[in-house]
């Protein structure tokens, strides 16, 4: 006669969702288990508005503070690009990046990024003009089903921004926090050089 | 009546290839084609690298809710009670259904018991956890061993195992007694799941009494008919749609719960509702690949021929499902003897996973026979082309061995474990393999209108293959114009039938069907346009988008302006002729073993590989270079771990479930034999099989021990090196 308890083990998500908030809020619980803390500067568990700024455009959103900023971003700015795969901060199909870093976004609280300049592969292209790695994608097929296309050409493009000419080493490197189940990864590599306009040997 | 008199009587031979088939053949070389078997480039690559390809996932839909699963925590156990009147009142919650009655039996963990749905998924996720299900737990199996063991209680319906039937030929005893070597070993490969990175999933929507849905699904007209009866609705009433998809290398070719609850919550609730599993649910519920264990006693003649081999394999497809694979693989042992017995444990069933069975079946012939090949002290591609069958279109090995030796530079390998003096060792080995493909299932609608428009329509699906690009390349390359003026349609049931794309059947399956109607459309063009120029038809051509002869040159547009009002529309079925079935391929690895840790680490594999015309060379080494990584984390990385006493799954994530990533990944050299005559067949299954062979075998080559086990993970590396050494030194 055991209760149903799939769930009661804490996973890494709902810990994040309860105490990763930094300064913002406290002992935010689940909400289906309670009272807010009445502590200082405390948010939710219910809706909060929430302001970001997202591929250059302020969106508001009205949010719990335990959505994370992969959540917010597409079921809330309606963004769907960057996908949710592993849902632990593995696999890197929800990379994005804020203020310079590639941040895997279903392991980052959207409420953390407020103020911050969030980019994701929505706003890559241009008036219709695909960013050159998003190009190279293309040329080399670095593609196959494409669900985790978008997070390795977030992750390309934060590589080239940090390495304008970067090494072999450097590529790979960058890269290896990305996972497909396809089996894309050496056409990554190619269009990652193509993009860097490295040879790739 | 007037209908059967335009039927066509049916062909002797259902293989014979039809008129059509003949006037619209696959141009041969030395014929040049402006698309066929070029490198271009599939045509949603925009929409993928920039995030507007629409995936079930990204599916929203005014007033969405979202429906989470309720699952069991338990492998084995009674339900005794569902309460869900707890959910019922959690904040946003609009439908809780039971989806199991109290009685019944859960039969593995996460097998589904109720579902809930509510105004976020953060809301039905709180939901959930509000069923409150009451369990009489009840005793379960999650070993192979366990189920086996006659001293076990009877867990399953049927039993825990299920004997299969008894495969022999020749005479087994005189091959043993002409065998000067015999080998006697068990070899065994583990259990992996899917790992589509697209969850299973759906998103419902009524209206009135008819259902759109759209689902991460490998056959949109499959998933259509079991969801119509699953909810015992007329099939003309549900509409599916996959406009793309997140991978499902098998797994998502049946409507499941992951598709039915959905459609039940929104006809209760009026409203569209999306469900997707999580990660941890993909794991439990969504498929996997069997297990297989082979013991294995094989003789070899003194002279390297194969003579006897015997057999008695088993494995588990979970809580109900088989586990076959074919043994031996490939390779001929004229007197042979196989008994299979499947085996249920307390876990989710199985579902076809990319080449169903062969790379197991591949592994333990594959490893075998480099044991043999020692014995006799051959060379092991010399030993294999001994006794390969013959050498046929569809069996080409022999050839490929040789051609990849050369290649590979195959003459550089040491003779087993001279692999050097340090603890980094490094070593070869091969492995061949073959798929049937083929395929029969696919209709094709084409409308060339006056504006110059044209679209071809299929409905087809894209796994992620390039099925989209592949549509709209034969419609181009046929009709003689560029493919950017090609519109293919896919993945709609209201889009002309297609089967389901698995066992590489899909290419096969369409691909005439587009080319006969893209041929035919093209000769009622070309009569039309003829027509209303004066000009013979028969004079007339298209190339690269240009109409051209009498005389004339016209832009397609201005041709097809002569159209009027009525634009062409063709509808064509699979005819016989096009397509084949049948691959072969043989693929090499070199690896470094590192001996003081046990790391394999692929240096290098090169993969030859047929699967008739190649349709599109750029998608077709995709598939190769695709199936080559699927098959390394076979060998090095995967398995799925249960745990023995609680029976749960111990890694159902992507942190403790590994899957290779950027430094995993070795140089892969891939090797398309286009063989045009033989038409289309289809690549996604075969060059997954005998990757995974090819490096145990280069452990093997490296270290001189033998690892009859999967996966190569450091610590039964390690295990093996030191059983080894305790061995020799003992």
């Amino acid at each position: 006669m055991a209760q149903h308890d799939d769930e009661s083990a804490v996973s890494r998500r709902d810990f994040f969702k309860s105490v990763g908030v930094g300064g913002l809020a406290t002992g935010v619980l689940a909400a289906t288990e309670a009272a807010p803390q009445a502590a200082p500067g405390a948010v939710g568990p219910g809706a909060v508005p929430v302001r970001l700024t997202i591929n250059g455009r302020p969106y508001n959103l009205h949010i719990e503070p335990r959505v994370t900023l992969l959540d917010a971003v597409r079921d809330h700015a309606l963004l769907t690009g960057n996908k949710r795969v592993c849902d632990r901060g593995t696999c890197g199909a929800c990379t994005m990046i804020v203020d310079g870093h590639t941040v895997y976004a279903c392991s980052t609280l959207a409420i953390e990024t407020v103020g911050k300049k969030i980019r994701t592969v929505d706003g890559l292209a241009k008036d219709g003009q695909l960013h050159k790695v998003q190009e190279a994608f293309c040329d080399r097929d670095a593609m196959m089903c494409g669900f985790c296309t978008p997070g390795f050409v977030m992750a390309t493009v934060a590589l080239l921004e940090k390495f304008p000419s970067p090494t072999p080493t450097q590529i790979r490197h960058e890269l290896n926090g990305n996972v497909c189940r396809c089996g894309t990864f050496n056409r990554v590599l190619e269009a990652a050089h193509q993009a860097a306009g490295v040879q790739h040997g | 009546m007037a209908n059967e008199t335009t039927q066509q009587p049916p062909a002797a031979n259902p293989n014979e290839p039809t008129a059509n088939a003949k006037k619209y053949a696959w141009a041969l070389p030395p014929a040049k084609t402006a698309i066929l078997s070029q490198r271009v480039e599939r045509v949603d690559g925009p929409a993928k690298v920039s995030g507007t390809a629409r995936y079930t996932y990204d599916i929203h839909r005014p007033g969405m809710l979202w429906a989470r699963a309720v699952r069991s925590p338990h492998p084995h156990a009674k339900i005794v009670d569902i309460d869900l009147s707890a959910a019922k009142k959690a904040p946003g919650v609009r439908a809780v259904l039971a989806w199991r009655d109290p009685g019944a039996e859960v039969m593995y963990q996460g097998d589904v018991v109720a579902a809930v749905a509510a105004d976020s998924e953060d809301h039905a996720r709180d939901a959930a956890r509000l069923v409150n299900v009451t369990y009489e737990t009840l005793p379960f199996s999650v070993r192979e061993a366990t189920s086996m063991d006659a001293a076990t209680p009877k867990i399953f319906p049927n039993g825990n195992t299920r004997p299969g039937q008894t495969a022999e030929a020749g005479d087994l005893a005189a091959g043993f007694k002409a065998a000067a070597h015999i080998v006697e070993a068990t070899y065994d490969t583990q259990v992996i799941t899917h790992v589509c990175l697209e969850s299973h999933g759906a998103v419902c929507e009524w209206n009135g009494d008819k259902l759109t849905a759209w689902v991460s699904t490998q056959g949109v007209h499959a998933t259509r008919q079991q969801l119509a009866g699953a909810l015992k609705i007329p099939e003309a009433n549900v509409r599916v749609i996959c406009e793309y998809m997140g991978g499902g290398f098998g797994s998502k070719v049946s409507a499941d719960a992951a598709v039915v609850i959905p459609a039940r919550l929104a006809l209760m609730t009026g409203t569209p509702v999306k469900l997707m599993l999580d990660r941890k649910e993909e794991h439990l519920d969504s498929g996997n690949r069997p297990s297989a264990f082979s013991k294995i006693r094989a003789g070899v003649t003194a002279d390297g021929k194969c003579v006897a081999f015997d057999a008695q394999t088993w494995g588990t497809g979970g809580a109900g499902q088989g586990a076959q694979f074919p043994l031996p693989y490939i390779y001929q042992f004229a007197n042979r003897k196989r008994s299979h017995l499947d085996v249920y444990i307390n876990a989710g069933n199985q579902r076809p996973m990319r080449a169903p069975g062969h790379p197991q079946g591949c592994f333990a012939t594959e490893v075998l026979m480099d044991e043999l090949a020692d014995l006799v002290k051959m060379e092991p591609i010399e030993f294999r082309l001994k006794n390969l069958p013959p050498t046929a279109p569809d069996a080409m090995w022999a050839e490929y061995y040789k051609i990849g030796a050369k290649k590979f530079g195959w003459n550089k390998r040491h003779a087993t474990g001279d692999g050097g003096k340090g603890h980094l060792k490094k070593g070869m080995g091969v492995s061949a393999c073959q798929w049937g493909g083929g395929g029969r299932a696919g209709n094709a609608h084409i409308d060339i209108f006056a504006d110059g428009s044209v679209v071809v329509k299929c409905g087809t699906q894209d796994l992620g293959t390039g099925t989209r690009t592949v549509v709209g390349g034969v419609a181009a390359d046929t009709l003689g114009i560029p493919l950017s003026m090609v519109k293919a349609e896919i993945g709609d049931t209201l889009l002309p039938f297609a089967g389901v794309s698995g066992g590489s059947t899909a290419t096969a399956g369409i691909t005439p069907a587009i080319r006969i109607a893209a041929g035919r459309a093209k000769d009622a063009f070309l009569a039309r346009v003829g027509a209303a120029t004066g000009i013979d038809p028969a004079k007339l051509t298209i190339a690269n988008g240009r109409v051209q002869g009498g005389g004339k040159s016209l832009s397609w547009k201005a041709a097809c302006k002569h159209l009027g009002q009525e634009p062409i529309s063709i509808d064509n079925a699979w005819e016989p002729g096009l397509s084949s079935v049948n691959t072969s391929g043989v693929q090499f690895a070199e690896v470094t073993v590192d001996t003081d840790t046990g790391i394999v680490k692929v240096d290098r594999v090169l993969a030859i590989q047929d699967c008739g015309l190649v349709i599109n060379k750029l998608l077709a080494e995709s598939q190769v270079y695709g199936g080559v990584i699927s098959s390394i984390n076979f060998a090095l990385f995967e398995d799925r771990i249960l745990d023995r006493r609680t029976g749960q799954m111990v890694n159902p994530n992507m942190e403790h479930y590994l899957l290779a990533s950027m430094q995993d990944i070795p140089p892969v050299e891939v090797m398309l034999m286009n063989m045009p005559e033989r038409g289309v067949i289809g690549i996604g299954e075969p060059p997954t099989v005998p990757t995974a062979s090819a490096i145990a075998n280069a452990v093997r080559n490296a270290t001189g021990v033998t690892i009859r086990s999967l996966p190569l993970h450091p610590h039964r590396v390690l295990a093996a090196l030191e059983a080894h050494k305790a061995g020799r030194n003992a």
